[in-house]
């Protein structure tokens, strides 16, 4: 989302420029910037505002709600482990008489972080390498593609454990190890994305408004970031979106190796973890409940957010 | 286009060769070797037991040697399992890929019915009701969607089998073999489907979305064609053409296994046999499944990247235009 | 990340998963080797005990259909049915059936008669004399003699010889000739006559009895084609066994299940029930399979949710058994913080061990403060300190060993802070938050790391790079011995500790040399004293195994799966009609 942002504000930048009418008078009549009118077309939709809604929810109950908990999200108490949720504590405690509403919070701001930090960074990556691969084609479309086959066959479980030992080696601090893992995924997780836009491209740049901008002289920059790039986005927005529950619930994943959020600190998706069980699940639907539903929510909203910004800014929406 | 083809073919077998390095040092480098987590044996036995498997050696030998038996079709013995690899795998890769074939013809069918009727009918109820069980189904573990499935169709209703390939101590043969495995497929499969046919659906709604704009479409409908055959007659048809970049990254997945659905299944898959490798260090069948696994990644862009030069005659023009 | 990358996320998130997940299933294959004895000789009779009993009125059908058939579990067998060439513990639970051994062990630690039905030990301690049964055969009906027992003790010093069976530290007689010389035989075993056997070692080791009287490989089925040095021949005899056992192999069936047949040749008459049946299940449908009938026989995680389960059905008999081994967090006594002994007692006050045994083992444990299982012969509480949690004691000592509390509540002496790294394979070790919050209490900073398995092995082994390290048990106890070997051994991978008592290795070693047990017993009893005194560990808990079987098996309660003396008490099981 982000990046779309940046891209629209540059555009209106330009347009600014174009246009250099008296300040006052100009306001009044010219339309409004570009990404004025987007975001006021998003908003036009009602689950749209209710996801940014939701969304705005989330980080406020994850980055300043811990403040007003009375517990600290690693305060234990065995004795009262396990038990329903109660007034004291809201949404029960975990296998350690933890508070589960305050781990929630505490697990929000690592989650949310680490999903789209790690999903937007892989996409970025793809997207730049995947148009340049399909835009100029010939030997650096090869290059470039035999390149990412490789990237694609390496196996990501030896990798990562051969990680974990040199981290640890190297002395880097357990709770930051998860940045450089989620820089090394996106290094070797690019692949998949630019061979999905590469493919889009090649189609792309057959397209007769293309062969315009060639015919116009326009440069490679203009036509790759004006013309090509804003018909990519549907797509990358799609898949982003789509990808940010996987990033979210890869935390937990790695935490196996030591790569994820250090324990005895919460994620979302180590919270999760503690119901490991049929029975869990059946009797104690306060453990898994609460962080399943909060990946859910976050995941929904970014999603409905994303379709809408996808119908907002795809050109060829337009029109219609 | 046949030019392209062996250009293309000839980058794949070099690929292979720079995979084949990568995968063995990659394994060289992991801490450890089978031997070493056994803490009973005294240095001197230990010694004596790399020197006969051979582990002793520097890597660039090992890999040579490696690399000279695998050339001759010989992958290793599996020290965990103690038979040669290639009949370790024969057995267990094909029940996973049976499993795996089954749930993605399924997984495919559902997406595409799903996705287009979600993308013709945009915010619709079902659109909505679809894209909230997509993302549930993304955001709650799958061990637990197993087990409930397991507790509802399995213990509760005595409908499907627990687990397992066949029944226990069973001697069928034949069509009643096939029936047997059938029955025993039926829950896996299903949940295997389940999990892949929601990205996919996403997927497919989105691809159809996007074609359902484009000018031939309009085009189409203005010259006063059924919505019905737009629909599954030109439309489907082109929103289909990018999925086949991503078939080709399914390939792999059909013989990768699904570690957490057949263990809890008890299905005789290759995910378990992988994970038990990892855990005992046995390299050697570790190595030749990400082998296999890497050269199929490999095989599965490239027969994309042809089918796609086949298909869509755009790319066709544009590749010939270069060479 | 795109839907490739997303399911290539989903597969590494499920190997990760299943990884712990087969780690506690290996636990598992521990806790198996350990079940129960017919004569529980433990300290507290209570550790052994039938906690329901079932009414086979109430089996499912499904079982009930099997008239003449058993069907246990088994875990992940790879299919290598020839003792002493496995790697794999279950493969060991697999053969069991197909092999008897000349002695077994009970959980005791106990030698009793199988296959030999006595045995005599020469004053010195060095050489054994095995008095075979009469009559013994093989399941093709063919003699089991003391040249059977020769073959396999000579093939297991070929110098070929690549699997886990290790005699080093016995030491027969000519096994260097054999194994590095040209000598054609092993001087040490000799064949007296048919029935009695000798074999002549170099060292006394209280273990020699049981470790030569394994199991026995007929020469004319295995020794064939033997030729020395070249061994082979044997791997396409590893999915054809032919033993002695009650039972014999029918028909393994890749992943899914391994069938048995009653072996009519059986010394102890052919069993009652005609088929056996291992079959693979997974620690998270045990309970399912159990309950619908496909299985007679299974271990289940332990819990009290499983255990009301359990008893639910009705037709379970149902039994908690102490597992004998022991959960520990090693200590680097060669670092500068910890060779203290104050700094480690602290560190055990300062630990409230019973909130990790609550947490861990949800009321089917305890905490552990002796060198040894409860159900070793050797185990003894006398005299050994028992460390209750106690916060201001930790801290005293702490202050006595010249830690003063620093600014920022952390400890520090001579400028160094107290920062202790604890290295552990499992990502939800519960000492991590238990001790993260306990040692900030007392001014020590808790630094936990999460690391693979082996790395973690490796660094432990290999240079003096670590702290603390949790996460992993001992192997299954047997001898009194096998707990403390690490405390003497000059060997860094087996001391890992670092540890060096000049007292603690006199008494060790006078340990194993001796075959009296009741001087043994004196000797452990010293030692364990001396080691709970000096804390080169931090002992944290024992455990129980929770297991279950159908009521329509009659005498399943001297069986269980991996027991030393399985096969005898597998041959007694019959089926309530």
């Amino acid at each position: 989302m982000a990046v779309v942002n940046e891209k629209e504000t540059g555009t209106t930048v330009k347009q600014s420029v174009k246009q250099p009418d008296g300040k006052a008078a100009a306001r009044a009549k010219r339309p409004l910037p570009l990404w004025r009118r987007h975001l006021r077309d998003l908003m036009q939709v009602r689950a749209a505002r209710i996801a940014v809604f939701f969304l705005i929810f989330m980080l406020l109950f994850s980055f300043i709600g811990p403040l007003f908990s009375p517990y600290g999200q690693n305060q234990l108490n065995v004795r009262f482990a396990e038990q329903a949720p109660t007034i004291d504590h809201w949404l029960g405690t975990d296998d350690y008489g933890r508070d589960v509403l305050t781990r929630l919070m505490y697990a929000g701001r690592i989650s949310m972080t680490i999903g789209i930090a790690s999903t937007v960074l892989s996409m970025v990556l793809g997207a730049l390498i995947g148009v340049a691969s399909g835009y100029f084609g010939g030997w650096i479309d090869a290059i470039i593609m035999r390149f990412a086959d490789l990237l694609m066959s390496i196996p990501s479980l030896p990798l990562l454990i051969i990680m974990a030992a040199l981290l640890s080696a190297f002395d880097v601090p357990p709770d930051t190890r998860i940045y450089y893992v989620m820089v090394m995924l996106s290094v070797i997780g690019w692949p998949g994305i630019a061979r999905m836009i590469r493919g889009e491209v090649l189609s792309l740049r057959e397209e007769l408004y293309m062969k315009a901008t060639e015919a116009l002289g326009l440069s490679t920059r203009s036509r790759l970031f004006h013309h090509l790039m804003p018909n990519v986005y549907p797509l990358l927005i799609v898949q982003t979106t789509l990808s940010v529950a996987g990033g979210i619930l890869m935390e937990s994943t790695l935490s196996f190796l030591g790569l994820g959020v250090m324990p005895p600190n919460a994620s979302w998706g180590n919270m999760m973890a503690v119901a490991s069980n049929l029975m869990d699940f059946q009797k104690r639907p306060w453990l898994w409940i609460p962080p399943g539903t909060a990946v859910f929510v976050t995941v929904v909203c970014i999603n409905v957010l994303g379709d809408r910004i996808r119908d907002v800014v795809d050109p060829r929406a337009k029109e219609a | 286009m046949l030019k392209y083809t062996l250009k293309r073919f000839g980058q794949m077998i070099l690929m292979m060769f720079l995979l084949s390095i990568l995968v063995f040092f990659l394994f060289a480098l992991m801490p450890g070797d089978f031997f070493s987590g056994n803490r009973k044996l005294t240095p001197t036995r230990l010694a004596e037991l790399r020197a006969l498997y051979g582990l002793d050696k520097p890597p660039l030998q090992r890999y040579f040697i490696w690399l000279g038996n695998v050339l001759h079709g010989d992958f290793g013995w599996s020290l965990k399992y103690n038979e040669p690899v290639t009949d370790l795998l024969k057995t267990y890769m094909f029940n996973s890929f049976i499993v795996a074939l089954a749930a993605m013809v399924i997984a495919w069918t559902i997406a595409v019915i799903v996705g287009v009727y979600s993308a013709t009918h945009q915010y619709a109820f079902v659109d909505k009701l679809v894209t909230v069980i997509v993302f549930a189904s993304l955001s709650f573990p799958s061990f637990f969607i197993g087990l409930l499935a397991i507790k509802f169709f399995a213990v509760d209703l005595k409908w499907l089998p627990v687990g397992g390939m066949i029944d226990t101590g069973s001697n069928s043969t034949g069509l009643a073999y096939v029936l047997e495995v059938g029955r025993h497929m039926i829950l896996p499969v299903l949940i295997l489907a389940f999990f892949s046919a929601g990205g996919l659906t996403r997927y497919f709604r989105s691809g159809m979305l996007d074609v359902l704009r484009l000018d031939f479409v309009r085009c189409a409908r203005a010259r006063g064609i059924k919505e019905h055959a737009v629909v599954y007659r030109h439309a489907l048809r082109n929103a289909l053409l990018p999925a086949i970049t991503l078939l080709g990254f399914e390939l792999p997945g059909l013989f990768s296994g699904a570690i957490i659905t057949e263990q809890i299944f008890g299905w005789p898959g290759i995910g378990p046999i992988q994970l038990d490798a990892l855990n005992a260090h046995d390299y050697e069948v570790l190595m030749t499944c990400t082998l296999l696994l890497s050269f199929l990644t490999i095989l599965g862009n490239f027969l994309a990247d042809v089918m796609y030069s086949v298909a869509d005659p755009r790319v066709r023009l544009a590749q010939k235009a270069e060479a | 990340m795109s839907l490739a990358t997303k399911s290539r996320a989903r597969r590494i998130t499920s190997v990760l998963a299943a990884a712990v997940a087969a780690l506690m299933l290996a636990g598992c294959g521990a806790s198996n080797n350990s079940a129960t004895s017919s004569t529980p000789t433990t300290v507290d009779g209570s550790l052994n005990k039938i906690v329901y009993k079932g009414d086979a009125s109430k089996s499912p059908a499904k079982a009930n259909q099997r008239d003449d058939t058993f069907v246990t579990t088994i875990g992940t067998p790879s299919g290598v049915f020839l003792p002493y060439f496995q790697d794999n513990g279950w493969d060991g639970n697999a053969t069991q059936p197909i092999f008897n051994s000349l002695v077994v062990v009970d959980n005791s630690g106990n030698v009793k008669p199988d296959l030999a039905e006595k045995w005599d030990i020469s004053s010195d301690g060095l050489t054994y004399t095995y008095h075979l049964r009469k009559g013994l055969k093989f399941s093709d009906g063919s003699p089991l003699t003391a040249k059977d027992v020769a073959f396999t003790l000579t093939l297991l010093n070929d110098p070929a010889y690549s699997g886990g069976a290790d005699f080093t530290n016995i030491g027969i007689k000519g096994v260097d000739e054999y194994k590095n010389g040209n000598a054609k035989s092993i001087s040490g075993i000799k064949v007296v006559d048919d029935q009695t056997i000798t074999i002549e070692t170099t060292k006394v080791n209280p273990l020699a009895l049981q470790t030569l009287g394994g199991s026995v490989l007929s020469k004319a089925y295995y020794g064939k084609d033997y030729k020395k040095g070249k061994l082979d021949y044997l791997k396409d005899l590893y999915s054809k066994p032919m033993g002695d056992g009650p039972y014999q192999l029918s028909k393994y069936v890749d992943g899914q299940e391994i069938r048995y047949k009653a072996n009519k040749y059986y010394y102890g008459g052919k069993p009652k029930i005609e088929n056996l049946i291992f079959k693979v299940t997974s620690k998270d449908t045990a309970l399912a399979n159990f309950q619908n009938g496909e299985t007679d026989d299974d271990s289940f995680t332990p819990d009290q949710d499983n255990l009301d389960q359990l008893k639910s059905f009705g037709f379970a008999t149902i039994r908690e058994s102490t597992v004998p081994d022991i959960s520990e967090i090693w200590l680097n006594n060669k670092n500068d913080i910890l060779k203290d002994k104050k700094v480690r007692q602290a560190l055990v006050y300062g630990l409230d061990r019973q909130q990790i045994v609550d947490v861990q083992l949800k009321g089917f444990g305890q905490v552990a403060n002796v060198y040894a299982a409860p159900t070793q012969w050797s185990y003894t509480e006398k005299g050994v300190p028992t460390y209750k949690y106690n916060a201001d004691k930790a801290k005293k000592l702490l202050d006595e060993a010249g830690w003063r509390e620093g600014s920022d509540g952390i400890r520090v002496k001579d400028g160094k802070k107290l920062t202790l790294r604890y290295l552990t394979s499992k990502s939800d070790d519960p000492v991590v938050p238990i001790a993260t919050e306990n040692y900030k209490a007392i001014g020590v900073n808790f630094q936990p790391e999460v690391l693979d398995g082996d790395t973690i092995i490796q660094r432990w082994t290999q240079g003096g790079d670590w702290d603390m390290v949790g996460g992993f048990r001992t192997n299954g106890l047997v001898d009194p011995d096998d707990a403390i070997n690490e405390f003497y051994s000059t060997n860094t991978s087996v001391n890992l500790t670092g540890y060096d008592n000049a007292e603690v290795t006199k008494l060790a070693k006078e340990g194993i040399a001796t075959q009296d047990k009741d001087k043994r017993k004196e000797i452990y009893a010293e030692l364990y004293k001396k080691l709970g005194e000096d804390v080169p560990t931090i002992l944290v808990s024992y455990r129980q195994s929770l297991s279950a079987w159908n009521a329509r098996i009659k005498n399943a309660e001297d069986f269980s799966t991996g027991s030393g003396d399985s096969s005898q008490a597998l041959a007694k099981l019959e089926i309530t009609k």
